[in-house]
């Protein structure tokens, strides 16, 4: 009965719990329970590590160079790589008086001999945080959202010369009954559909003797077949287009339709697009962007990553923003400027409709007055649409957020002399600028010019990154007694982890002249220039992936705004609470980089 | 030195009685260095009448209890087991169908504490319900020295609260103390949970 309490305890700590029955009972009988003071050094560089230790009562903090790192309390163990690789960099030091169980050294690597335990232990840290993730998840992800596109039903290609002719290229076709043409032209491919074939040769008369080429009008899109299908419908619904050619290894493999797609995906996300773009008023609007929020409960349900959510919410909300400025500006004035949203819909990692963040950059040689009205307009259809005035007053209706590309360009140059606080919020703000709508080239001029003012201007960037340590991590508050009293004692995830990221690669895109604003796709692209390694680059995708998904779900649970960025640890898993440490361990670590990186320690 | 001389000769006197050589490593001194926190579950509260149903017992060595060396047994009973007790302790007829016979447990027992010292939480009364069994068997006592958790605990508080009555009921210990309750209460969990109280006590600064 007793030994049974015991051993119950060990298989609920993942990932003894995949050991047989027989197995756990030889394990029983090597566990020992050790009782260690506050104070006591239970392992460090000095002093080898003789156990593996489990936490039954009481906490440990792992120091790495004098830097809290990790917080182990109940339920919690201890340290497999010190025991594997025979030396660690970091202390562990008892903060609460330790009840503990420990398994020897010799028997924890005996131990080892389990292949499920081994590969749990030996594996780094990205891939054990996807078998973490992957466990978690078990219970309610549905497969064929993770399904890759070599899974689904693809259409034979009719692939044809250019060269010949309209009626040779439409009896492959049939033939094969494939539902496009393909023209292969050199090493280029572009597809004929049915709309060209009805619109160029059935209505302007063409003789089905000409060369199929004159009817081709656009260069395909492909996607490999190895990629998900989620991306395929992202990539058709941020194009507009029905159907996507398949490559492998660079060869055409067939083509997959959108209604074969969609009959994959229960959701019409795609659907929800096209009501976007035909909707007439307002009001239809309003219907199509309430469906948006049941799409991201239902997604999030079948455990969609959260990047590809907030990409695909991203990409409706604008189509939104795109409907909202065509029916609030007139048609002459539509491509004398670029509309964009800044923020975290100018980063695509919004979920739920955050405050509105635009600005708008006027041709020079058109009269700025002529935006007032319409400006305040889309303001007032937006708010309707439900995306709330921004507090920071950082709208399209405030004259320092509607500017001449002149006058915009006189405020990059202030605030690349600027070490003013506010100033220096308003550029971050402004370096997560996207063209959703108008003529984006004015933005792009705008980039460059960032960047043309703040290369060499290290002091500058680093004033700009020293907010990255404006908070501090909140890992010591799992030991459970600093948590925020005046929040009901939860920790804020934006604070506390997501911001330091955010923040930090923004940073970094400006000094390195990266154009994309997603933080995914920055860290990505800071990879490619080697300013960080592959390891860190997944390790920090993943930490900012962990962090948004659990904001997320308090985001849907939140009943009071002012509460979505908090959540009380004790509520989450013990899985989720691991993967919600490692990555504030991933914060810390991209922290430190950055204090190198910036000397921000040189920084007051 | 009168105390030491006194133990001794009781020990002498003890020793003089054994029956069975078998058993006279319970005299030797103890070189392991270890301690043995054990705890019954009997029919009742009368050594003289009750009966012990099951014994549990782990080792303590420096800061460790040695749970990978617990020791855990149930004895066959002569009499049924009144439904009063099976209240207290949970265990019922079934739980004994894997039980020994009492002569051949309480050998174990023997084998397994050695002379090493015994820890307890009102020890006595299983120290009295043991010597029961082997006084007629052996002929002896247990000779093992003590140390009761109780007071140790009792002497910790009594400069914090010196007036008050010091509450010594074992679940209170076992709050003040700190110690998680590892569930249901059987002679292991409580060997268990008494060797805690006993680390916490004295290996505290």
């Amino acid at each position: 009965m007793s030994i049974l309490d015991q051993r119950e305890l060990i298989a609920s700590i993942h990932p003894f719990g995949q050991l047989s029955s027989r197995e756990l009972d030889a394990l029983m009988k090597k566990i020992d329970i050790a009782y260690y003071t506050k104070d006591t050094l239970l392992i460090s560089k000095d002093i080898e590590s003789i156990a593996f230790y489990i936490v039954i009562k009481g906490t440990v903090h792992e120091y790495i160079d004098e830097q809290l790192h990790n917080v182990y309390s109940h339920g919690d163990s201890f340290d497999a790589d010190a025991l594997i690789y025979g030396k660690t960099e970091s202390r562990f030091v008892v903060d609460e008086d330790l009840i503990c169980y420990e398994i020897k050294k010799e028997d924890f690597l005996d131990l080892m001999q389990n292949k499920k335990i081994q590969s749990y232990f030996l594996q780094d840290f990205i891939s054990r945080h996807k078998h973490l993730k992957e466990f978690d998840s078990q219970s309610d992800l549905t497969p064929f959202l993770m399904a890759k596109v070599s899974e689904i039903f693809l259409h034979k290609a009719c692939i044809v010369d250019a060269d010949v002719s309209i009626y040779e290229a439409l009896q492959e076709q049939t033939k094969l009954q494939a539902k496009v043409i393909i023209v292969q032209e050199e090493d280029e491919y572009y597809i004929v559909t049915d709309t060209d074939l009805r619109e160029k040769v059935l209505l302007e008369s063409l003789s089905t003797d000409e060369k199929i080429i004159k009817i081709a009008s656009n260069k395909i899109i492909t996607i490999e077949s190895s990629d998900f299908l989620f991306n395929a419908l992202l990539i058709m619904t941020h194009k507009g287009i029905k159907r996507l050619v398949v490559t492998e290894d660079e060869k055409i493999i067939g083509v997959l339709e959108q209604l074969d797609l969609l009959s994959y995906f229960a959701s019409h996300s795609h659907l929800v697009a096209v009501q976007i773009q035909k909707a007439k008023s307002i009001d239809e609007l309003k219907s199509v962007s309430e469906d948006i929020k049941n799409l991201i409960v239902m997604l999030r349900a079948k455990g969609v990553k959260v990047r590809y959510i907030t990409k695909l919410v991203s990409a409706l909300n604008e189509k939104i923003y795109k409907k909202v400025f065509e029916m609030s500006v007139s048609k002459e004035l539509l491509e004398k400027c670029s509309l964009i949203v800044m923020g975290s819909e100018g980063r695509a990692e919004q979920t739920i409709k955050t405050d509105q963040d635009n600005a708008l950059v006027i041709d020079d040689n058109v009269n700025e007055e002529l935006f007032v009205a319409p400006m305040e307009q889309l303001n007032a259809y937006l708010l309707e649409l439900g995306f709330p005035t921004c507090k920071g007053n950082v709208m399209v209706s405030n004259p320092f957020w509607r500017k001449s590309l002149h006058d915009f360009k006189g405020q990059i140059e202030e605030w690349s002399n600027s070490l003013d606080e506010k100033e220096l919020q308003n550029l971050s703000i402004f370096l997560d600028a996207k063209s959703v709508a108008g003529d984006e080239t004015y933005l792009q001029t705008l980039r460059n010019y960032l960047y043309e003012n703040f290369s060499q201007r290290e002091d500058v960037l680093a004033h700009l990154a020293k907010a990255v340590l404006n908070f501090e991590t909140p890992l010591s508050l799992f030991s459970g007694f600093v948590l925020e009293k005046e929040h009901n004692n939860k920790l804020d995830l934006k604070k506390g982890g997501l911001f330091a990221i955010v923040h930090g690669v923004r940073v970094l895109a400006l000094q390195y002249e990266i154009d994309e604003t997603n933080t995914v796709e920055r860290i990505k692209a800071l990879n490619n220039k080697g300013i960080i390694d592959k390891n860190f680059a997944e390790e920090l995708i993943e930490s900012f992936d962990t962090i948004s998904s659990i904001r997320l779900i308090t985001l849907l649970e939140a009943k009071e705004l002012e509460e979505e960025n908090y959540i009380n640890p004790k509520n989450l898993s013990k899985n989720q609470r691991d993967l919600l440490k490692d990555s504030f361990k991933v914060v810390n670590k991209f922290k430190k980089f950055m204090n190198f990186h910036f000397h921000l320690n040189m920084v007051v | 030195m009168f105390k030491k001389l006194f133990s001794n000769f009781v020990k002498k006197r003890n020793l003089a009685k054994l029956k069975d050589e078998r058993f006279r490593f319970l005299f030797e001194e103890d070189t392991s260095g270890e301690y043995v926190v054990f705890d019954t579950e009997t029919t009742g509260l009368d050594p003289k009448k009750d009966e012990i149903l099951s014994i549990g017992a782990v080792k303590i060595k420096d800061n460790k209890i040695l749970t990978s060396q617990t020791f855990e047994i149930y004895l066959k009973n002569s009499a049924e087991i009144s439904s009063k007790s099976i209240e207290i302790h949970h265990i019922r007829p079934c739980d004994l169908e894997n039980a020994i016979n009492a002569k051949e447990g309480i050998e174990k027992f023997l084998h397994f504490i050695g002379s090493r010292t015994l820890v307890g939480y009102y020890l006595e009364f299983d120290v009295a319900m043991v010597n029961k069994y082997i006084k007629e068997s052996l002929g002896i006592q247990l000779p093992n020295e003590i140390i009761e958790v109780s007071e140790i605990y009792f002497d910790k508080m009594m400069p914090l609260i010196p007036q008050g009555n010091i509450d010594l009921r074992f679940d209170t210990i076992l709050k003040k103390c700190g110690i998680p309750n590892i569930g249901a209460h059987n002679a292991v969990n409580d060997a268990i949970m008494t060797a805690m109280i006993y680390l916490k006590l004295t290996q505290e600064r």
